[in-house]
Formats: C-alpha cells, structure tokens, sequence
C-alpha cells in the first residue's frame, strides 16, 4: 500500500499545480494554431512542444540543477545551498532569490552542491543555454537568412533603404509605450525590458531573440512568442493599415522594371555592409556579421555547399533547439503574469506603428518623385517578416490594379527592415546593454 | 519614474537617428560601390545574346537527332 501511495504521490496529476495545467493548455494551443491554422509552424510547433515539456510537473525539465534541487530536494539539500549561497534562511523562495542575485563563486558553489546530491538540470535547460544563453542560436539562424537573402531588388533601387528605416520607429516607438505604461504603475518594466519588448515591433524572430536573451531574459518567453505569432498575423494585421493610409489612386500606381544587378555588386554589398557597421556600430557586429557572412557565401559562388548547409540542414537544426529552448521559458512561473499581457498588447502595437510609419514614408518619397513612381504599398514591406510583408503588399496592389506586381519591389525595403531592425538592435544594445 | 521617461525619450530619438543616418551612408555606399563597378569592371553582356543562340541551335539538334535514330530503327528493321 505504502508503494501504491509513493506512486501516487509521483504521479503528475497529484502534483500539477494549475498554473502549470494552463500553460499546457497553451502549448496545444500554439500547436493548434501551428498545425491546424499553418502559423509559422516551423517555430510554433517545437515551442508549443517545448513549452508542454517545461510545465510537467516534478520533471524540472526546464529548471536549472539548483532550481531542480530547491524544488525536490530535502532539509538537508536546502541548508547546504543555504550554506553555498552565504544566506541564512532555508525557505525555497529565500534560496531562489539568493541563487538569481548570487555573484559567480556562490553560484558556481551552489551548483556544485546540487550536483553532489545527484541534481542536474534539466534537458531544456541544458538545450537553452547552449542554444539562447549562449547566443549562438540566432546567430546562426541569422546567417541561414543571410544566405537566403537575395540583395538585388534592394541594390537596384537602394533608396527603399529609406522604408526599411521608417519601419523601424514602431521599434521605438513601443518603448516608450512600455516605458509609459512603467511611468503610470500599471506595469513594470525596466528600460532593458522595454527595449526588448520594443524589438518585436522588428518583426524579426532571430534579432527579437537575441536583444530579449541579452537585455531581458526574464521576458524572453513572451517576446519570443509575441514575435513569431505577430508575424504569422502579418496577412492580418498590416492591409487595414495599408488600405486606411493610401487612396485608390496610389495603390494603382505601377512601378518600372527594376534594373539587372550585376553579380560583383551582389558580392560587394554583404562586404561594404559589414565595413560600415564595423566603423559605426561594432554592438550590431554579432547579427550584422553573421549575415553578410552568409550572404557572401551565397553570392560568392564558390562555396555552394556551405551555402546550402546554412540555408537548409544547419537552419533547420538550429530551428528546433531554438524553438524547444524558447518553449522551456513558458513555464508557469514565469509566463502567467501580467507582464506577458502587456507585451502581447505592446508588440503588436510596434507593429502597426511600424507598418504605418513604412506606409507614410513611402508616400513622402512617392510625392518626392513627382507622385506616381512609388507605390506607398511597398513601404508596409519595411517591417522585415521576409518574406510575408513583400506578399501582402503584392497581394495589396494586385487588387487595385491586376496588372500590378509588386513582389520584387516590395523585397526591397523587406530585405532593408533586416538591415534596419538589425541596427536598431545594435543601438538598444549599446545604449542599455 | 519621470527618468525612466527621459530614457525612453533619449532611446527613441537616438536610436531612430542612428538607425536613419547608417541606412543613409548605406544607400550612398551602396551608390558609389554600383557605379565604382559599373566603371572599373563592366559586366561583359555576354549571357544576354547567348540564350538566343542556344534557343536556335536546340531544334537544329533535334532534326539531327531524329534523322539518326530514324536511320538507326531502318538498320534495325534491315537485320
């Protein structure tokens, strides 16, 4: 009978808590709307995975192995943390707290005697220090895009560079949303926090990755889903913004063939991008470099299996240790707070001010250029969401105008909101990194 | 809490500013390297007035092709 008890209690029904039944429904939820709805299923289907992994109960799949052992160890375990992180009160809480403030040799201490008493982290956690704490992951995705990235529409018309920076003011924009929101009490968020946050409005998956994983790793969770979902929503969110912000006469106008680009500027460009960012913004070189890397490798020519392995099998890899790693930070604890609520409302305000800046300030060129060389529709194309945002602006003008194909023009300022979330990255980064 | 504001505000029009001016050397950057290449090193329009050649010549060797095998089935049919 004593067995039959010890069972029960190790069962996770006896253990879940509700915080954790909710967050598992959340992840059949993002499954759902990955499998059932098509959302960005290459990443909502391994975090809405990860994030059922995480919230298992007595699993610690997600936990680190001091976590592990606050969470399951006994009396005698909590003293000797207690002891390792130099803190006098054994209450889990007390030991939590400590061992997130702890300087490196307390920390380092306090591992040592988890893993003493046979606690480890979790795979999860394993998987996101590796992949995301490290900050290897996105980089590397960054470099899959690079080398999937086809710069020419942007260098035969490079001043869509202009829409590529414009969209980017939903980046800050948002900040000083969240920042507000911290000034009224309704939230509360650090300047880190809302730079972070703020960086959804990119609409870049890997860049809002790495800015949350640098600046606010508490949030990361959050950001990560927030970005992915807002980009899957992009078919939604950015035509009303478009249609509401041009007349029928400007989504008509039909834009000149694009000049042939020849390939030594296709094999230039990467390299002249990364000696301007390594003269003005070192603090962009991480992202900026690993894509000019893998555009260069694309466009050299002479290294196409390399090429092939960073835009196929490597991206791919990295893709599911990515989104398991982002999965794992949807645990209970962490995810079900107000906080998410406010970004969730946050990031997709980034976005429509992001479209709507790109949107406006393609109008302002268009009526630069005499007013009928531009359409204003290619400027929501600056959020980068490569390549969904060119589409919907191609989708956009085909209904005014079935003659009108806008796709190569719109990759323009798409590949330029890259570059230009990029940069804003770098900026946050070194402003309040 | 009225710092925490002043800081976002000095984000934004920094930030904003920056990420302005770097796209804006960009597009000069990107300008002086296409014409520096359209000057010192020309794409020879090689690949534009061979397509046509090779559009011609593909039935030429289709004719070719069929009158052998048409003389190969004949040998076939003689033994």
């Amino acid at each position: 009978m004593d067995k039959l008890m010890d069972l029960w209690h190790a069962s996770g029904v006896y253990n879940i808590t509700g915080g954790q039944a909710f967050m598992i429904l959340i992840g059949l939820l993002l499954l759902f709307l990955a499998i059932r709805k098509n959302f960005e299923p290459l990443l909502l289907v391994p975090i809405g995975f990860g994030g059922i992994l995480a919230n298992i109960p007595e699993a610690g799949l997600a936990m680190s192995a001091v976590e592990n052992a606050i969470h399951l160890g006994g009396p005698e375990m909590l003293s000797n943390l207690a002891a390792a992180l130099h803190i006098s009160s054994t209450e889990p809480e007390a030991l939590k707290h400590a061992y997130h403030l702890a300087d490196s040799a307390s920390h380092t201490a306090a591992v040592y005697a988890a893993n003493d008493h046979g606690f480890n982290n979790g795979m999860l956690y394993n998987f996101y220090l590796v992949a995301i704490a490290s900050g290897a992951a996105p980089l590397i995705i960054f470099m899959g895009v690079g080398a999937m990235t086809d710069f020419g529409p942007l260098l035969a018309n490079p001043k869509t560079l202009f829409l590529g920076a414009a969209a980017q003011f939903g980046i800050f924009a948002t900040i000083m949303g969240a920042v507000g929101l911290t000034t009224l009490g309704l939230m509360d968020f650090t300047i880190q926090d809302a730079a972070a946050i703020g960086i959804i409005g990119g609409a870049d998956g890997p860049t809002a990755i790495y800015v949350a994983s640098l600046l606010a790793p508490d949030l990361l969770g959050a950001i990560a889903v927030a970005a992915y979902s807002y980009m899957a929503l992009v078919p939604l969110i950015q035509p009303p913004i478009m249609r509401a912000l041009t007349t029928e006469a400007e989504r008509k106008i039909s834009m000149v063939q694009l000049r042939h680009v020849p390939k030594t500027e296709k094999i230039m460009f990467p390299i002249v991008l990364l000696i301007l960012v390594a003269l003005l913004l070192p603090d962009a070189a991480p992202l900026l470099g690993m894509f000019c890397f893998g555009n260069l490798m694309r466009e050299c020519g002479v290294v196409d299996r390399l090429s092939d392995t960073a835009q196929n099998a490597l991206i791919n890899i990295v893709t599911i240790f990515l989104g398991l790693s982002v999965g794992s930070k949807l645990s209970a604890d962490k995810f079900l707070d107000i906080q998410t609520l406010g970004i969730l409302v946050l990031g997709v305000i980034a976005f429509g001010i992001g479209t709507a800046c790109g949107v406006l300030m393609a109008k302002v060129m268009n009526k630069m250029a005499g007013g009928n060389a531009i359409n204003p529709l290619i400027g929501s194309a600056g959020v980068s969401a490569v390549p969904m945002a060119a589409r919907v602006s191609n989708k956009l003008g085909l209904e005014s105008n079935s003659q009108n194909f806008l796709l190569m023009h719109a990759m323009g300022p798409n590949v330029a909101g890259v570059i230009g979330s990029a940069v804003a990255a770098g900026v946050m980064i070194k402003f309040v990194g | 809490m009225d710092n925490l504001m002043s800081e976002g505000l000095s984000l934004m029009v920094f930030g904003m500013g920056f990420v302005f001016v770097f796209l804006t050397l960009l597009v000069f950057a990107t300008g002086i390297m296409s014409k520096l290449i359209a000057k010192v090193a020309p794409e020879a329009p090689v690949p534009a007035k061979s397509a046509p050649v090779v559009a011609v010549a593909a039935p030429a060797g289709d004719d070719e092709l069929v009158a052998v095998m048409t003389a190969a089935v004949h040998q076939f049919r003689k033994d």
